[in-house]
């Protein structure tokens, strides 16, 4: 597959990912030409440098919320000077098997100026409400949103 | 970062800090540095890994670590494992999700003896893979085991 994000339609669009097992419990993320993430169960490899799954998916809520974020910001022409979320996925024993039960985001964003702040904080309910992954997960998504003006 | 709060309970925690632009860098105590930006159709640039990327690739890495479990535990060898996740994204009422998700993934082994105990390996990963379990889409999977 040459690109990575295939358009099917404008409202369709495909994610291509590959995975090959690299030995033990470890295997490369491929997508496209980007650079590859090591992923795998960190205990066994011996190496810290694995991202785990549950942390890519953790990861894709967390990214995608600020890539929202982003999105409201320039939809209402306000800047920011930072943005930082923590993410925390909790994950439970559900009936036989483990799922992911619970997103905990905090979020902090400075900006210059106290008058940006409603709409700062407006952008940020707008950016978790319409944040595409975590909407496609099954757990809800607790947000507590840090809007500072320095 | 991973914590156990109990035997049942895990958390895992990631960071994300804006950088510039439309750009942020992914930060996993330990680990090396992602960096993140939307995917060029909703305005990023190209090159960069994306939530949608990461979002199939969770699923694909954890049905590989699911399956290789379950490889122990039914005792055989497998030669190589690849997967290929395809989630699709679709506009919904509210705005985006993902709808699907396919997995394709091929197995080889080293003798016809253990085709059938890949297989199984290969479906008992499915069921019990707890990030796809974590997700609301359907997961469709099509596996090959090849002997070599």
């Amino acid at each position: 597959m040459g690109r990575s994000a295939n358009s099917l339609s404008e409202d369709t669009r495909e994610y291509n990912v590959r995975v090959v097992w690299t030995g033990g419990k470890s295997g490369d993320v491929l997508v496209g030409d980007k650079p590859v993430i090591k992923t795998g169960r960190s205990s066994e490899s011996g190496g810290i440098e694995f991202h785990s799954p549950e942390e890519l998916f953790v990861a894709s809520a967390s990214v995608c919320f600020m890539n929202s974020f982003m999105v409201f910001t320039q939809k209402m022409h306000i800047t920011f000077k930072s943005f930082e979320v923590e993410a925390k996925g909790t994950l439970e024993r559900v009936d036989r098997s483990y799922e992911i039960t619970k997103m905990h985001m905090k979020t902090t964003v400075i900006i210059d100026s106290e008058e940006l702040r409603s709409k700062t904080e407006r952008a940020l309910e707008l950016g978790a409400k319409y944040c595409y992954v975590s909407n496609s997960m099954k757990c809800p998504t607790e947000h507590e949103n840090k809007v500072v003006a320095m | 970062m991973a914590r156990t709060l109990s035997q049942d309970t895990h958390e895992y925690q990631v960071r994300v800090d804006w950088i510039r632009d439309r750009q942020g860098e992914l930060i996993v105590q330990g680990k090396p540095k992602v960096q993140v930006a939307p995917p060029p159709e909703f305005e990023g640039p190209s090159g960069i890994l994306t939530p949608e990327d990461m979002f199939v690739a969770a699923a694909s890495a954890c049905f590989m670590t699911t399956f290789i479990t379950f490889s122990r535990k039914i005792r055989f060898d497998f030669t190589s494992f690849s997967c290929q996740g395809i989630g699709t994204l679709e506009k919904v009422e509210k705005g985006y999700e993902f709808t699907k998700l396919v997995l394709k993934t091929k197995v080889t082994v080293s003798s016809d003896d253990v085709t059938q105990k890949a297989e199984r390996a290969l479906d008992l990963a499915g069921k019990y893979c707890l990030v796809s379990n974590s997700m609301k889409c359907p997961v469709v999977h099509e596996n090959t085991v090849t002997v070599k």
